[in-house]
């Protein structure tokens, strides 16, 4: 083998514990879940992980890793004519029958053609036929497709723990057909989108059934309860960014945060029952010997058994050397509360995500929190004895002048000061300020990226007045955050321009060591693409999306409503106390479960 | 990979009911050959937790359990018969650890036995004196080994740079830490190479090392420690 001349060979050989090998020759479909870049990362994506154990229990199905490797292995592997293979059997991912790919975000999808490649299997789908696996899409990526929709054979619309049976089934009922008569019969399962039956119209690049099986549009699949914690989780023997066992406790956020596309495509929100929690971490920790448990959720204090759950874990795992985190705190007291409990005493870094600097600009992206207040829990933090904190924020929201900036430095500079007061010379704010991409299926997805010259000049009033003892800053480059937003935004026209890309050797876009914005560049430039026109352009209300033929559930009427109150300044209650009928209840009858955070039935909006 | 098992035992397995340090003597192979020494330990902390053994936790905002290894595997190297201390909270059996552990160590991680030693014997790192190699390189021929083992044996120094970026520049002589190095048999297509070298503080010998000295390291390759020798 080529291993001892790459970096971290440890990712390429398997051998975890937890990691389930099946006989070939007795499993009748044979799934390969890919993610499409380094190991390091798609072992710390816990979609995957759900997959893995949840197609793993069906006695017909074996469903094996595979992950891109780094550009050093591909390399070796393409000048020794290996293909991609999966971790467990060594297997050639081409040999698979079904190939899922993750598309969690934009910056996968010159991976999943590199992916692709080194496994050997054309890129486009009307160059492949029966005799290759059938590629799957999945992932918050697929509520706008479009732009790769050319490279997949059907993307899932939602959650794949509830299409992926179905996928199943309908497909090994036609494996022995040709291709396009296998892709004609799954048109019959809800919730995947099988792009090919379907045209860009040329005026308004909206997408048109080609085919009278084909749905006009399509529904997010979801499930009315979450589905079971794996409990036999992966334990990687190489070190991979997030290194420890997984529950998630709830699923979709009623905050409704106007720029958040993860809150709305995942809702309703689902609850994971406290005592459920605490038996699938007990069972987990005997599992795999995890030293550490995330508790995974949009808005961990928004769970409502947050307290007790915290006091049982505490209590059952006492002496057991456990450590237990809770991502994605709000900015209030109570959360302060919450990492105090599971501290114990640790203090590492406090993160706050106000997003926007001063009060009416948080007013406008719906992020209700007073910079009084704010500062008020900064003092808890500090009081409390942590020392560091971290603040995030937004650059290039809609309706964002200078005088916001101004709001972002004032306040970093106020914080400051108090952890100065409070904790001393060793007192540090770390900053963070990202560029906002309007996302499909937000209430800001009518909205136009702010431009170079306006973004540029903000970042560097930032980094002019932040700095100093204490201070630390960092931002994103404009260019990745202009690729982000065109794969984020793009239509079926951008498919040859990902492809060029690729050809011209962009791959790992997520990665500032080894993303390509030149491949990128000379590909807009060899397919005459406007990437101008594509992204600083308002669209019209009326004008028809992208992504309209994909529904998550939650009404385009509703985001435009959300929209003008965001151009007011108007904010929108948190909707478990209110429901402000976006959609989900009359959209998904007869699903309700008191794990949902929705009333039972939709109660009209005060409007 | 068939392999004579070679234990080192400089003494012989002590019982002693008072102590709560275990010696655990072990093999990796394939897959676990690729991890680095502090992934052997997590790989080993988490064994040892799936297996339910009462771990010793140092004190502090930041425990973690004490576990001492012999000598760090270098990475691309699997082992025949490697040594970790660890400490426990309260007293296990021996076999018990051993059969807990069967259960839970991955695939590629096996124990060979566990005993009890001495709270106060020295660390382990402290009795190494030597280690021994086997190195399996494909598809070179045995003639060329055999030459490039000859003028290295011949030669009095070897000076090599020192690995690190703040040693940039400096080199070390590997002559003298190796102390025998020799062909051995190997199933085609391989060419077997037998390697001791010292391994003291501050003067270790790596085969990786040795293979850079020789001008073999692009070859494909197995490595595995075939044996630590204590003091």
């Amino acid at each position: 083998m080529l291993l001892h001349r790459v970096q971290k060979p440890g990712r390429y050989v398997g051998g975890e514990v937890n990691a389930i090998r099946k006989s070939w020759g007795t499993t009748d479909i044979h799934i390969c879940l890919a993610f499409p870049d380094v190991y390091d990362l798609g072992m710390s994506n816990f979609a995957l992980a759900i997959f893995y154990e949840l197609l793993n229990a069906r006695p017909d199905v074996l469903a094996e890793r595979a992950y891109l490797p780094a550009p050093d292995m591909i390399a070796q592997m393409r000048n020794a004519a290996i293909p991609l293979y999966t971790l467990e059997s060594y297997r050639p991912v081409a040999a698979f029958d079904i190939l899922a790919i993750s598309t969690a975000y934009e910056q996968l999808y010159t991976n999943s053609l590199e992916l692709l490649d080194l496994s050997g299997i054309p890129l486009r789908a009307a160059d492949r036929d029966a005799t290759h696996p059938l590629i799957v899409g999945g992932g918050h990526g697929t509520f706008n497709p479009e732009p790769v929709a050319d490279f997949f054979d059907v993307f899932v619309i939602g959650e794949a723990e509830a299409v992926l049976p179905e996928l199943i089934d309908t497909w090994r009922a036609h494996r022995h057909l040709p291709r396009e008569a296998q892709l004609r019969a799954l048109l019959d399962v809800p919730g995947l989108y099988v792009p090919c039956f379907y045209e860009a119209s040329k005026e308004s690049g909206a997408l048109i059934p080609t085919d009278l099986a084909a749905p006009a549009r399509i529904l997010k699949r979801m499930l009315p309860t979450l589905p079971p914690t794996p409990i036999r989780q992966l334990i990687p023997n190489v070190e991979v960014t997030h290194n420890r066992a997984v529950v998630e406790i709830q699923r979709g956020c009623t905050r409704g945060c106007r720029f958040c596309q993860a809150g709305a495509i995942t809702r309703p929100v689902r609850e994971r029952p406290a005592a459920e929690i605490v038996e699938s971490i007990a069972a987990i920790l005997d599992a795999t010997g995890y030293e550490e448990v995330a508790l995974l959720s949009l808005s961990s204090a928004d769970h409502s058994e947050i307290k007790p759950l915290l006091e049982a874990l505490l209590d059952r795992f006492q002496g057991r050397h456990v450590s237990i985190s809770l991502p994605s705190l709000r900015i209030e007291s109570f959360s302060v509360d919450l990492a105090d409990m599971l501290s114990q005493g640790r203090r590492s870094g406090f993160t706050f995500a106000p997003e926007a600097g001063s009060d009416a600009l948080r007013r406008r992206i719906n992020k209700d929190i007073a910079t009084e207040d704010l500062l008020a829990v900064a003092t808890e933090v500090f009081t409390r004895g942590w020392r560091t904190l971290k603040l995030y924020f937004m650059l290039g929201l809609p309706g964002e002048t200078d005088e916001d900036i101004e709001a972002i430095i004032d306040l970093a500079h106020r914080v400051r000061r108090l952890g100065l007061d409070i904790g001393g010379r060793k007192t540090e704010i770390h900053v963070s300020v990202s560029t906002f991409v309007p996302k499909p299926h937000t209430t800001f997805q009518w909205a136009a990226l702010a431009d170079r010259e306006t973004v540029e000049r903000r970042q560097s009033l930032l980094r002019e007045r932040l700095r100093g003892r204490g201070l630390r800053l960092s931002w994103n480059q404009y260019d990745s955050t202009r690729l982000e937003a065109l794969l984020a935004r793009g239509d079926r026209r951008l498919n040859a321009v990902v492809e060029a890309a690729w050809r011209n050797g962009a791959r790992f876009d997520a990665w500032d060591e080894w993303r390509s914005l030149e491949a990128w560049e000379r590909a807009f430039a060899e397919t005459g693409f406007d990437v101008d026109a594509a992204l600083y352009r308002p669209r019209a209300e009326d004008e028809p999306l992208p992504w309209d033929h994909l529904h998550s559930g939650i009404e385009k009427r509703f985001f435009l409503r959300d929209y003008r109150r965001s151009q007011a300044g108007e904010l929108l209650d948190d909707c478990r106390d209110q429901c402000h009928a976006c959609g989900i209840l009359v959209n998904y009858p007869g699903m309700w479960t008191a794990e949902w955070e929705c009333p039972e039935q939709e109660v009209g909006s005060r409007e | 990979m068939n392999c004579e098992l070679r234990i080192t035992d400089s003494q012989s397995p002590v019982t002693n009911p008072q102590s709560l340090r275990y010696r655990i003597t072990f093999a990796t192979q394939r897959t676990l050959a690729y991890v680095s020494v502090l992934e052997l330990g997590k790989v080993w902390e988490r064994s040892l937790r799936r297996a339910g053994m009462p771990l010793k936790y140092s004190q502090g905002y930041n425990p973690r359990p004490k576990l001492h290894f012999a000598a760090p595997l270098p990475v691309g190297c699997g082992s025949d018969a490697d040594l970790l201390d660890v400490w426990l909270e309260v007293p296990v059996a021996p076999e018990t650890m051993l059969a807990a552990l069967a259960d839970a160590v991955p695939p590629d991680l096996s124990v060979i036995n566990v005993h009890t030693v001495p709270e106060d014997e020295a660390a382990l790192s402290e009795q190494l004196v030597s280690a021994e190699y086997r190195v399996w390189l494909r598809d070179v021929p045995e003639v060329v080994v055999e030459s490039v083992i000859v003028a290295f044996l011949d030669s009095d120094t070897l000076a090599l740079a020192k690995r690190g970026r703040k040693y940039r520049g400096k080199t070390y002589d590997l002559r003298p830490l190796v102390q025998e190095l020799r062909l051995e048999d190997a199933p085609a297509p391989w060419t077997g190479l037998w390697m001791r070298v010292r391994a003291r503080p501050g003067a270790t010998g790596r085969p990786d090392e040795v293979l850079k000295a020789l001008d073999l390291t692009d070859s494909p390759r197995r490595c595995t420690r075939t044996r630590l020798i204590l003091g």
